[in-house]
């Protein structure tokens, strides 16, 4: 990953409809970044190759793939190379934070965030590949 | 033992129901007639066969009984109601005009307890029948006794046992029948321990929790308190049970609960946080400065529901002793600089400046760093929200008497003293007049002097109205390679009694599982002596045998302790509930640090 190439297209996998509505404004409407909206992990693994991600923003608790289960299948994809995933979670436990990590992520953003400063905050995710904390 | 009083006897020498078995009808009569003038009730039989089916339909007390009958005499019925009546002690007293013993001596031998010369003297009657009628109340006593016993047992709500040196159930109460059957069906009386329970063999002396396998084969978690005795050269161990298995499926269904109440509740509030916040950035165009000022008061109390769903979370863990920390040395210098600046946008937003006094390189305490910070965040946003805007927080670092001090001070109206004792209690606010009403959850502090506890240390405020507030917390410095003792308590008063105690004599490191010591060990080496509380450690005999390959020295102390398990284990054990249980720990912990030297 250069720091030469630019972060655009972000795709994120959140089963709540609220709170991707929130994503959209934060990270389209005030980050003015490209957002691919998944409802499910399925719908993330059938968009993925199109839409050709950057960065990926996943929920951990959801309903059919968990969050864990998509990273899983993603990461089987030619496109997903290099790409960076960040779980987002309302788990706040250390211990449910570190097991987490495990499974590959960049790095976790919990919730709730801020989406005024989230497209900051997720282009130190993708400019290190790995959280700015960790 | 003690036992219960029982009713005192209705009369010192009890009526009595007195079979009287003759074929001579005038003597037969004069004798019913003694016995009744003696104030006895009285039957007769006229033969043998009669007075044996009198004696088992009528249940006489006593049987005076003539030896000289045609058919079935004397010696026959004797021999006979020995044989059959075997619920009972029933007396039989032979009477004979015979001359010479020989006929008696014959009668006692074939069971017989007494004999009357005919005719029978009414002073020796009166005497002998008292004498029995003395027998007998004792004896209604005793079994009135051994009744109430056994009622006791059979209502003891838990299931007891006691089982023989081989490993055989002697003795089971109701509850200890309703849970357990012997394998095939077969009594429990007399049934193998080890087969009816899946308990090991030989159990001795225990205290902890066991598997005990039910009469339906499923097996259940159980404390097991057994102590081993001994009547005359027979030795016996009697178990009481616990089920377990309703308080650890509540303890499941708890932590369930609390992983879905964290989901459910920070799901919503995600999204309200987030509109919220988007709106007042403008994300949806500029709004009037009215929207934007009811958007402020949205945006504070639902960032304030998020902070009292996170403390909860965190107390109820602290409570229930679920909260894993992970200790380590660190250097303090450089934690309160990294509390400074994760707060520092807080600070400004309320137009308030915090200021790091230059700290002590060498101030090193064991934290769990995660746990430290959110100490200091606690601290600083109290500190923030009270100070007036344009107002100064300050943080310092200083070595005292028992190790590092930091303290927070603020500028606001301080804490009235009135409310000072209470402050760290738990939804602990002042009244809304007093000004210290800042849109807390009121668990702040709280948590925040259960986490310094946990991590060894203390906390207070100094305050004067109207000058601020000053909260100190202390942490025990680390010196690495001194001695220190590790202190093992699920509990957190436990924990912080111990560490009242034992505090001023040796540094100490407290956990709150056997996981927790093991990687405290690995980082510190080993400490110079443990104490530890067995409560909610499962086995307690496998918490020994763990704490022994960790730590040389180990005392048991606990409010529950049962001395011969302690004792069987070779263990030192200390019951705390019991009055200069202090001392003796002390004298034991210096008693160990000596020998570690």
């Amino acid at each position: 990953m250069t720091s030469m190439q630019e972060l655009r297209r972000v795709m994120c996998v959140e089963d709540d409809p609220d709170i991707r509505t929130v994503l959209e404004f934060s990270l389209g409407g005030l980050g003015g970044y490209e957002v691919c909206l998944c409802a499910d992990g399925q719908e993330a693994l059938d968009r993925v190759a199109a839409f050709r991600p950057q960065l990926v923003l996943l929920d951990v608790m959801m309903p059919g793939l968990s969050g864990p289960q998509t990273l899983e299948h993603l990461r089987t994809r030619p496109v997903m190379q290099g790409v960076p995933v960040v779980f987002l979670t309302a788990k706040a436990m250390r211990d449910e934070l570190e097991e987490l990590l495990q499974y590959g992520a960049a790095g976790i953003i919990v919730k709730a965030f801020d989406p005024v400063s989230l497209p900051k905050d997720i282009r130190i995710y993708w400019e290190h590949g790995r959280g700015p904390a960790a | 033992m003690v036992a219960l009083p029982l009713p005192p006897a209705a009369r010192s020498t009890p009526y009595l129901r007195v079979l009287v078995a003759d074929d001579i009808t005038e003597s037969r009569d004069a004798l019913a007639g003694l016995v009744r003038e003696l104030g006895h009730t009285c039957i007769t039989a006229s033969n043998g066969a009669e007075a044996l089916s009198l004696a088992l339909s009528e249940h006489p007390d006593l049987v005076l009984l003539d030896l000289l009958m045609p058919d079935l005499d004397g010696f026959e019925v004797t021999r006979r109601l020995a044989r059959q009546v075997t619920d009972r002690w029933l007396p039989i007293l032979v009477t004979s005009g015979l001359q010479g013993d020989a006929h008696f001596i014959e009668a006692l031998t074939q069971g017989a307890d007494d004999c009357l010369v005919r005719p029978v003297d009414r002073f020796l009657l009166e005497a002998k029948l008292r004498h029995y009628g003395r027998v007998l109340g004792l004896q209604a006593r005793l079994a009135m006794l051994a009744e109430r016993q056994q009622a006791i047992h059979d209502h003891i709500a838990d299931p007891v046992l006691t089982v023989d040196a081989a490993g055989r159930i002697c003795e089971f109460n109701l509850a200890a029948a309703a849970l357990l059957a012997a394998p095939d069906g077969a009594s429990l009386a007399g049934g193998d321990l080890q087969a009816c329970t899946g308990l090991p063999w030989p159990v001795g002396p225990f205290q902890g929790e066991v598997a005990v396998r039910d009469r339906h084969g499923r097996t259940r978690p159980m404390a097991l308190a057994s102590r081993s005795w001994a009547q005359g050269a027979q030795s016996f161990t009697t178990l009481a049970l616990h089920d377990l298995s309703q308080q650890q499926e509540v303890g499941r269904m708890k932590d369930e609960f609390l992983a879905s109440v964290s989901h459910e509740l920070r799901t919503p509030l995600t999204s309200i946080i987030g509109a919220l916040g988007l709106l007042g950035a403008g994300a949806a165009g500029a709004l009037p400065a009215p929207a934007l000022q009811l958007l402020d008061v949205a945006r504070r109390n639902s960032e304030r529901l998020s902070r009292l769903i996170d403390d909860v979370l965190d107390l109820t863990k602290l409570e229930a002793g679920s909260l894993r920390f992970a200790m380590q040395p660190r250097p303090l210098a450089a934690l309160l600089a990294e509390a400074v600046e994760a707060n520092a946008s807080y600070a400004e937003r309320h137009g308030v400046s915090l200021h790091l006094q230059e700290a002590l390189p060498q101030a090193c305490a064991l934290v769990d760093p995660d746990r430290f910070l959110q100490v200091m965040a606690n601290l600083l946003s109290n500190a923030i929200k009270f100070s007036p805007a344009g107002g100064r927080v300050e943080v310092t670092l200083q070595g005292v008497r028992d190790g590092w001090q930091v303290t927070v001070r603020d500028h606001g109206p301080g804490v009235p003293e009135a409310f000072r004792a209470r402050l760290f209690d738990k939804f602990a606010q002042a009244d809304s007049s007093d000004g210290r009403r800042q849109g807390g959850t009121g668990l702040g502090l709280h948590i925040t002097r259960m986490l310094v506890q946990r991590m060894a240390g203390t906390i207070d405020v100094v305050s004067a109205p109207g000058q601020g507030a000053s909260f100190r917390f202390t942490l025990p410095a680390h010196a690495g390679g001194k001695p220190w003792v590790l202190v093992l308590a699920r509990d957190h008063q436990q924990q912080v009694r111990l560490q009242q105690w034992l505090q001023s004599l040796v540094r100490l490191e407290t956990v709150i599982d056997l996981d927790e010591a093991r990687s405290l060990v690995e980082r510190l080496g080993p400490p110079a002596a443990a104490v530890a509380d067995p409560r909610g450690q499962g086995r307690a005999d496998a918490l020994a045998a763990t704490l022994r390959a960790l730590v040389p020295r180990v005392v048991l102390a606990g409010d529950s302790l049962d001395p011969g398990f302690a004792q069987q284990l070779g263990l030192a054990w200390i019951a705390l509930a019991e009055e200069g249980s202090r001392e003796r720990l002390l004298d034991w912990l210096r008693g160990a640090l000596a020998a570690s030297q």
